[in-house]
């Protein structure tokens, strides 16, 4: 379902540079079995849109070319071409292509080349399936009456259910075809294809060709353990991958037998009535009936960004490209404004997008960045064993040892150096941390987001709803000459706590300011109010349920006769009610200062008193100073008369001004402390002025620095992109903003470097948190849009789930390290001695069956465990990682060369006592392979951080797994020396006491040497320092 | 000694030039802190490019002001209407530090005693110059208040609909030949202003309305008028389509030289806008001016530059330098003498005299916003406390 996804998500427009020497390796062959058909590979199509466009357009005007689908997503093209020419012709082409650098024609108008993939001949008669084929019919050339016959339905009535069972039945679920997850037996199998396996094969070969039978058993016990480690946890993480991107059950909203239902999104059939409504996405393949400004994104389809406006009218010509149809709707794009019907004409398999992916078949997520470059690192660390087996080998004939042995010890050496589990812990700990954070409600829509979320440098966060509880709440009062404080619904006066209704001003006010207003009041006193209006409005309701005032019968009581909106140059709103005694009633609300200038009176303590001009300007001043707190400020007055056509004589009475604002959550400003700590820039985006927006940012310490940034600026689109680009790395705040600046801001940070987060909720965010690195949806009041262009949804909607995200994204990517860390230095450590024993005449130290138990041993088990540690203490206190650094850098690898040195060194130490000792045999191999293992064993723990040493001050959080893995390593390592099956199997011995602790001294000491020069540990000290010089700073100025 | 046969040119530019509209950002801004707090302390520094205008103001107040909304009508006041800069969607970058609020109560400078008068030193070191001569009625050399006056003109006729095609920014310059000492004759004008993009004039018709509605209105009642042989320059590069911020940049604080005497006298080069009244850089000009304008107007001397030098913590300035360029009734010495004991220049003294904490509250329309157009002294429009010459009958 992923190919639901937006393909836009990739940072750079750019066309790649022309005319690299690689391009004859850029495109590849994947699959041509069938001819006519072939699937090709392409480097650099894979999230780059414009080389799909280029891709696409070009080849559709081939000759021979029936039919070209590039998909973004797998970086593959499937090309239908006339079997007349040859797969080498298409990829030629397609080399040629991608060689030349001019633009085509079209690049202007990128849809305009897309034509429907519906194929001539019906793709569908090719795959025998049961339900029946829904024919090719250009729908968009068939007016709406001629649709709506076609399809036996009606706009108003729609299908029965009945009818849509029937047809149901008939056509089958409107649902996409699914890539079928991959088979346990596949998997199971998929373990025995590896290098190492192979190896492990010609080791067990070659031992039963020359007698070895049991070594043979052992070798292929051997090889299954490893398998079947290696089925469960990819099984495991295959299951975990296969939900990302399934963001739950989509519903539909249809006419059935007249009336408007929901439906689910897969029982919509051919001949249903689509309501379409913004936000949602489209269920079906459909023809607009009828369009109110329907607008529709369509980039899902047709890669176009902008959204599309629907109209009813027929077109004439069946050749028009999708993006042209303007009378039809496709499954999967988002309705994003206006209101239209639409009758559905193909579901399932045979919409326009189930056509394509039909087509293009394959829809798994390619692999991360991260996996991408572990597999490398596999690589050459195969090559690399290998090349130093094979030394080996030549050293250890030309010292005279019979080639067999040798032959047999440089296989198990290369068996026990290669570094199997790489991938495999990579992908687990993806698919265990993704796990992880759905138990806390994050869900995270695409494997490369975890990568991601620990690299993240800046999150630009919504005011309104994220920051802010998107209620607008009355705070303070001012009337009669007092300053009233609400909090919690509870009125202070100077801090004590006052009933309103004591308070004969202040309940009048709050009468007025519900006659005054618009708000719909459902439900009853008792039962709650369900209050549906302006969010100014219903905070006014909220006060006086607060104040205890009987909404409903106060209206009835004051039935309202007339209303007068605010205007351009009126700043109140005034309403006019019938008074049951007779006369009339007049409410007023709006700006204080022109609310103010129509009062002769006011009221204090319940009293009738002429405004003066001292009284004015004290209230004057109050206005001003709730503006100033960044409150909303209304004013309130109202005029009695007793005749109910007396014009003239409004004599208006001041009542007060309320203040009322939209308050922050709570816990929101604890949340961006903790992103500044983990180094994590914060940026607000608000439609605010920059008064509020300024008190919030303020409230909140949206600055690191103390110093407040805030860009005001209704039109982000007119800034020069790259002046924007350098304001971007500044600002704390845009103010006054659309949701649809959003895109823009995004894409200054990114062009700026950084790695930028985003979140949102509503349709226009959709493009934004589409091109963000990590778009961040609110699970509950998100839009469908939202959710689905998203990479994170926070499921709860609690912002702070966020930085649980953030602290599991930099821990999976930490203990990935770990262990890969582990296991590289430990199988150098291994390499090192064998090839530094044999090199230098001291025999082979280890047996092969010695190494194949390493291997299993100590690799598989510890490695895993590493992958499940918890976050680091300070995780959460240390900058994001840099995008650009490899997961290994060129200094990681001199250190594990380093590490893995003082393990060998103290094998060997061991090893030549045991030699000098007892000479070169048993004896000398136990004391080496225990040495070595419990050296192994003490370096995983040693892996655990980089920073942290047993020398440390500050403790790591207990990791059970490796405790368990350490201790059960250990317990089968002491098993092998001491239960005498194990010990003629490998051919060890029983250590003496003396042998004991020459043990673990050869494996103590290098755990010590190597936790004492840890790297990272006095890096942090450095860092630490130079963070208390930089915080010295100077506030002054020299202006 | 000055020169005796010269000739001197000085400038003004419109409230529309883009240095004049950052001076007037920074100063709108300095009212609306002290008129909501008389004791806010404020720096407010602008500048402005293309359509984007940048403020970064540190301030300690009690007040809370909108700054890009002020800055907004600011803009509009001025009447940018134009795509490219305008009130309503230019794009506003605000750099907002508040500064720790002093730990000393607030004291009414107007109400201090001599000790505490005493306690307020300055807090900077500092050169401050004030002039007045006998050029003109406000005591400004006859250069900068021609110039001025045609700059006024010149956004006037814009403003009153006169030429409605201008555009806001503009400039104007004005040589006078003097003559043993005194202006003889106007030897050049040039005036600078931009039009409106959607109704393009050519320079010589543009020509003519400026002249009718700038030129001859100006020198209506002036002594020295425009002679047959005055060189008369209007946009002499040529025709300038919209102008302001779109065009060229703006900054706070560089135009000093409009600002104050047009460079016939010493100024100092530190900006005066966008300061509050504790900065003597700023209040200092304004009381070294009130001196030399009295000791003109007592007829001590024809013209007069006082020069103030402050020096940090202390109160009262270091030195107090009078220059009458020969022109003295009485030695510059004795007129120096003659001011220290009538003028009292310490910083607190300053703001209490000139009730510069409060002046906002009284113009409500803005104080020091009027002074960032126009100049800050030689002022006759606005009331000025320092333009008075209520000292002079002491001095004389």
């Amino acid at each position: 379902m992923t190919i639901l996804s937006y393909p836009l998500k990739h940072r750079d427009t750019a066309e790649p540079s022309p005319g690299e020497s690689k391009l004859i390796d850029r495109v590849r062959v994947v699959h041509a079995q069938v001819n006519g058909r072939a699937r090709l590979q392409i480097d650099g199509l894979y999230h780059c849109e414009p080389i799909r466009r280029r891709v696409e357009s070009a080849l559709a005007r081939e000759a021979g070319i029936r039919q070209v689908s590039a998909n973004v997503l797998t970086g593959r093209v499937l090309v239908l071409y006339d079997p007349a020419r040859t797969v080498d012709e298409i990829k030629g082409r397609v080399e040629e292509l991608l060689a030349n650098p001019s633009p085509p024609p079209s690049e202007q108008r990128p849809s305009s080349n897309l034509y429907p993939l519906r194929p001539v001949q019906p793709m569908v008669s090719m795959d025998g399936s049961a339900a029946s084929a829904q024919g090719p019919t250009q729908w968009h050339t068939l007016s709406r009456t001629a649709v709506l016959k076609a399809l036996e339905t009606t706009k108003e009535g729609g299908l029965s259910p009945a009818f849509a069972e029937k047809k149901l039945r008939r056509f089958g679920p409107n649902s996409l075809p699914e890539t079928p997850p991959r088979s346990g037996l596949s998997i199971f199998l998929g373990q025995f294809k590896s290098l190492p396996v192979v190896l492990l094969g010609a080791s067990a070969v070659l031992s039963a060709a020359t007698g070895g039978l049991a070594d043979a058993v052992v070798i292929l016990g051997v090889v299954i353990i490893n398998a079947g480690t290696g089925y469960v946890t990819e099984a495991q993480a295959e299951r975990t991958i296969k939900a990302l991107g399934h963001i739950g059950q989509q519903h539909a909203a249809v006419i059935r037998d007249g009336q408007l239902v929901q439906v689910e999104a897969e029982a919509l059939v051919p001949g249903d009535i689509m309501v379409l409504v913004p936000g949602t996405r489209v269920g079906a393949d459909g023809r607009v009936l009828e369009s109110r400004s329907l607008m529709v994104d369509e980039s899902a389809l047709t890669g176009e960004s902008l959204p599309v406006t629907k109209r009813v009218e027929t077109l004439d010509t069946p050749e028009v490209p999708l993006g042209d149809r303007f009378n039809m709707v496709y499954k999967g794009t988002a309705i994003t404004g206006g209101s239209g019907l639409a009758v559905v004409v193909g579901t399932g398999r045979y919409t326009e997008i189930g056509v394509i992916q039909a087509l293009v078949g394959e829809t798994r997520p390619p692999e991360t960045p991260m996996q991408k470059q572990l597999d490398v690192l596999g690589n050459q660390m195969v090559l690399l064993s290998g090349g130093i087996c094979g030394m080996m080998f030549l050293i250890g004939l030309a010292r005279g040892y019979g080639w067999l042995q040798m032959l047999k010890t440089s296989i198990s050496l290369a068996v026990a150096a290669v570094p199997e589990g790489l991938p495999t812990v990579a992908t687990t700990t993806l698919a265990l941390g993704i796990r992880n954070m759905r138990r806390r409600h994050v869900l995270v829509r695409h494997l490369d987001a975890v990568e991601t979320l620990g690299a993240m440098q800046v999150i630009c966060l919504d005011k309104t709803g994220t920051l802010t509880l998107n209620r607008m709440t009355v705070l303070a009062v001012h009337c009669g000459g007092r300053h009233i404080t609400l909090a919690n619904d509870v009125f202070h006066d100077r801090g004590m706590r006052t009933d309103p209704a004591q308070n004969e001003e202040l309940l009048r006010l709050v009468q007025v300011g519900v006659l005054c207003n618009e708000t719909e009041v459902n439900g009853s006193e008792g039962g709650g109010y369900e209050l549906k209006g302006s969010a100014t409005e219903t905070a006014l309701v909220q006060l006086a349920i607060a104040a205890g005032v009987a909404v409903d019968s106060l209206r009835r009581q004051y039935p309202t006769v007339r209303v007068e909106y605010r205007t351009e140059n009126r700043n109140f709103m005034r309403t006019v009610h019938t008074v049951k005694e007779g006369g009339k009633l007049v409410a007023v609300k709006g700006s204080p200062s022109e609310v103010l200038e129509m009062c002769k009176w006011w009221i204090k303590d319940g009293i009738r008193l002429a405004l003066t001009e001292t009284d004015r300007t004290a209230i004057r001043m109050e206005n001003e100073r709730m503006a100033g707190e960044a409150l909303r400020v209304l004013g309130f007055a109202y005029a009695e008369q007793a005749q109910a056509d007396q014009q003239l004589a409004e004599e208006f009475i001041w009542l007060g001004i309320t203040g009322m604002a939209d308050p922050v959550r709570p816990g929101v400003k604890e949340l961006i402390a903790l992103f500044h700590q983990a180094g994590i820039d914060t940026i607000m985006i608000t439609g605010d002025q920059s008064a509020t927006a300024y008190a919030i940012g303020k409230e909140l310490g949206l600055s690191r620095s103390g110093e407040l940034d805030i860009l005001d600026s209704t039109r982000l689109e007119q800034l020069d992109p790259e002046v924007l680009t350098g304001l971007a790395q500044k600002v704390n705040i845009f103010s006054r903003v659309s949701p649809a600046n959003k895109l823009q801001i995004i894409q200054a940070l990114q062009r700026s470097g950084k790695v930028a987060a985003m979140t949102g909720d509503g349709i226009n965010d959709g493009p934004a948190l589409r091109a963000a690195d990590i778009g961040v949806a609110m699970g509950k009041t998100g839009t469908d849009v939202a959710r689905s262009v998203s990479d994170v949804v926070l499921e709860d909607d609690d912002l702070r789930t966020m930085i649980i995200a953030i602290s599991e994204g930099r821990t999976i990517y930490n203990n990935i390290r770990k262990s890969v860390h582990f296991l590289t230095a430990t199988n150098l450590s291994e390499i090192m001695v064998m090839v530094g024993s044999i090199g230098s005449g001291l025999g082979t130290p280890l047996s092969t069956m010695q190494l194949l138990w390493i291997n299993l041993v100590t690799d598989i088990f510890p490695a895993l465990a590493l992958a499940v540690e918890p976050p680091e203490p300070d995780i959460l206190s240390r900058p994001p990682r840099d995008p650009r650094e490899p997961i290994l850098r060129p200094a990681d690898f001199k250190r594990y060369g380093f590490e893995a040195f003082a393990i060998t060194a103290g094998s060997m130490c061991s090893y030549g006592y045991a030699v000098a000792r007892y000479g070169i045999g048993p004896q000398a191999n136990s004391a080496a392979f225990m040495t070595l293992t419990a050296a192994q064993l003490l370096h995983a723990y040693s892996c655990r951080s980089d920073r942290h040493s047993i020398f440390s001050r500050t403790a790591l959080q207990p990791n059970p797994y490796l405790k368990l893995a350490l201790a059960g390593t250990g317990a089968l390592q002491l098993a092998s020396v001491a239960v005498p099956g194990l010990r003629s199997l490998l051919g060890t011995t029983l250590p003496s006491p003396m042998d004991m602790a020459v043990i673990a001294a050869g494996s103590g000491l290098p755990f010590l040497v190597n936790e004492a020069t840890k790297a990272g540990a006095r890096q942090f000290d450095r860092e630490g320092r130079e963070e208390l010089a930089s915080s010295v700073g100077d506030t002054g100025g020299t202006g | 000694m000055m020169k005796q046969d010269f000739m001197f040119t000085s400038e003004s530019v419109t409230e529309g030039h883009p240095d004049k509209l950052c001076d007037q950002v920074s100063d709108a801004l300095l009212d609306r802190f002290l008129q909501q707090d008389p004791f806010s302390r404020v720096v407010a520094e602008c500048a402005v490019s293309k359509g984007i205008l940048f403020i970064a103001a540190r301030f300690a107040s009690a007040g809370s002001v909108d700054i890009p909304e002020v800055a907004r009508q600011v803009i509009a006041q001025i009447g940018y209407e134009h795509t490219d800069f305008n009130a309503r969607d230019c794009t506003v970058m605000t750099s907002l530090m508040e500064l720790p609020s002093p730990p000393y109560p607030n004291l009414d400078e107007r109400e201090m005693d001599e000790e505490e008068i005493d306690a307020v030193t300055a807090k900077n070191q500092g050169n401050v110059f004030g002039f007045a001569c006998n050029q003109t009625a406000a005591l400004m050399p006859l250069p900068i208040w021609l110039s001025h006056k045609l700059a006024r003109r010149l956004g006037a006729a814009r403003l009153q609909k006169q030429l409605s095609y201008l555009a806001p920014d503009g400039k104007t310059q004005v040589g006078v030949e003097y003559r043993d000492g005194r202006p003889n004759r106007i030897h050049s004008i040039t005036l600078v202003a931009s039009q409106q993009s959607n109704t393009p004039r050519g320079v010589r018709s543009l020509r003519d309305d400026l002249y009718q509605h700038v030129i001859e209105p100006v020198f209506l009642n002036e002594q020295l008028r425009p002679d047959a042989r005055t060189r008369i320059f209007i946009n002499p590069d040529g025709p300038i389509i919209d102008g302001g911020p779109s065009l060229h940049s703006g900054l706070t604080g560089r135009k000093s030289a409009v600002d104050t005497y047009g460079e016939y006298s010493r100024h100092a080069e530190s900006a005066l806008s966008g300061k509050d009244p504790s900065r003597i850089d700023r209040v200092g000009a304004y009381a070294a001016r009130y001196a030399a304008k009295n000791v003109v107007a007592a007829g001590l001397a024809q013209a007069c530059e006082v020069h103030l030098a402050y020096s940090l913590g202390m109160a009262r300035p270091v030195s107090v330098q009078v220059d009458s360029f020969g022109t003295g009734r009485v030695p510059d010495a004795d007129i120096a003498d003659r001011i220290q004991a009538h003028f009292d220049f310490r910083p607190a003294a300053i703001i209490g005299a000139f009730n510069l904490r409060y002046q906002p509250q009284v113009f409500r329309g803005g104080f020091y916003r009027r002074l960032a157009a126009y100049g800050h002294v030689g002022r006759m429009d606005v009331g000025l406390p320092w333009e008075g010459t209520d000292k002079a009958p002491l001095l004389g």
